[in-house]
């Protein structure tokens, strides 16, 4: 023990694996600081990506929600009720390649994909109500309040 | 004659007393980084709070006192925090998969990295990921390795006989873990990565860091464990 | 326990945990490459 090499050894290190020893504590100081980094980094950069402020987190739920189940109709409901079944239970609209291997049909998302993709759905559903209405309009004026 | 040997074996009690001590006034320190550190979010606030802790208990130890080793240190805490982190995330999927966080950015987190986390989520009837596989491993990994892996590197920290061996046990169990989960995400290679925004680099270059058991087990096994105490 | 026995412990100890690493890294290094050459083979 009084041997001096031994001494500069932290405890528990013996002299064979004092290289090994130093190589590891390297590695973990790496994880640890890269660990730290993307816990802090994560959240507000996919945020950022995914059209955060211009999107509330509502709306880029919903927006998630109709690319998952392929369908347009799907919103966010916020706060989900507590002991209700799952949102996507029984869904049938979800488009996959089905195999023992299934494949996704959802497209990538660009970045701040989500907001065009938003806007555009806006526009052309505006765009369908109104072209719907004129068409009520010119072909049947009086059938309308028949109802 | 007897009253040397009183006075050595008072200098020797004050000796362990002032490194208890200082081991304690550093630990205070990194156990209140790591909290912060484990939240995630807060994490950059956590790691001065941790490096100033360790940087006390190495002053000590130059000192001349008798303080843990600084890998003992590193091991224990990164465990915890690597331990606290995965938590976090599948105790949301496991639990909490319809509140607005989830659905908001464990959903964008799997959009980027891994449609495990997107993939017809929250279409089962426990909710969360439905992708084939990924379900059991959280329920395995959760409440067990992860949860046992935090019990024995509070052991491990307190230098104890137990926290070593179980330290050992749940790291084994991480390479299993890691074996088992990266096959799965081979073997579903298209629900996991299709139409995600940074298929296969971006998951391993997030993951990775979560390799702490691969660094942990080599140390656990060449240590000499007479360190170690009932 | 003598010196020479103790080394040679050492000695095996250490080779063990090369070969762990070797193995352990290598194996996640194939499974990483092969997702990779999986990656290049799609057509989405």
């Amino acid at each position: 023990m009084t041997d001096i090499a031994k001494d500069k050894l932290p405890a528990g290190t013996e002299p064979a694996f004092a290289g090994m020893h130093k190589w590891l504590q390297r590695g973990l100081i790496v994880c640890l600081v890269a660990l730290v980094l993307e816990g802090a980094l994560t959240f507000p950069l996919l945020a950022i990506w995914y059209g955060w402020p211009q999107l509330s987190l509502q709306e880029i739920c919903g927006e998630f929600e109709k690319i998952r189940f392929a369908d347009e109709s799907r919103e966010c409901i916020y706060p989900y009720p507590l002991f209700a079944e799952s949102e996507g239970k029984g869904q049938k609209t979800a488009q996959d390649v089905w195999s023992s291997q299934p494949r996704p049909k959802y497209e990538r998302v660009e970045y701040r994909g989500l907001i065009k993709r938003r806007e555009a759905r806006l526009a052309r559903q505006a765009a369908e109500k109104a072209a719907a209405a004129a068409s009520a309009m010119t072909t049947s004026p009086v059938a309308a309040p028949a109802n | 004659m007897t009253t040397k040997v009183a006075s050595s074996s008072t200098a020797y009690d004050a000796h362990q007393e002032r490194s208890r001590q200082e081991q304690w006034r550093a630990d205070k320190w990194m156990m209140v980084g790591v909290f912060f550190i484990g939240t995630a979010v807060l994490g950059l606030i956590g790691l001065p709070f941790f490096l100033y802790g360790l940087s006390l208990q190495i002053r000590a130890a130059k000192e001349g006192l008798s303080v843990r080793p600084v890998l003992v240190t590193l091991i224990g805490y990164l465990v915890a925090v690597d331990a606290a982190l995965n938590s976090l995330g599948w105790a949301l999927d496991l639990i909490g998969n319809h509140t607005l966080l989830a659905r908001v950015f464990l959903m964008s987190w799997g959009n980027m990295f891994d449609g495990g986390y997107f993939w017809h989520y929250n279409e089962l009837a426990i909710g969360g990921a439905t992708a084939p596989g990924e379900k059991a491993w959280v329920i395995a990994l959760l409440p067990l390795m992860f949860s046992m892996r935090i019990a024995a590197a509070i052991g491990f920290l307190q230098m104890k006989r137990w926290g070593h061996q179980w330290l050992v046990v749940t790291c084994w169990f991480g390479v299993i873990a890691w074996t088992g989960y990266v096959a799965n995400m081979t073997i579903f290679f298209d629900v996991r990565y299709a139409g995600v925004v940074f298929p296969v680099v971006g998951w391993w270059l997030y993951d990775i860091f979560y390799i702490t058991p691969y660094l942990a087990i080599p140390y656990l096994h060449t240590v000499n464990r007479e360190i170690f105490s009932d | 326990m003598n010196k020479l026995t103790m080394s040679r412990q050492d000695r095996r100890r250490w080779r063990a945990m090369v070969v762990f690493q070797l193995v352990a890294y290598g194996y996640l290094l194939g499974m990483f490459l092969l997702q990779l050459y999986m990656l290049s083979n799609r057509d989405w």
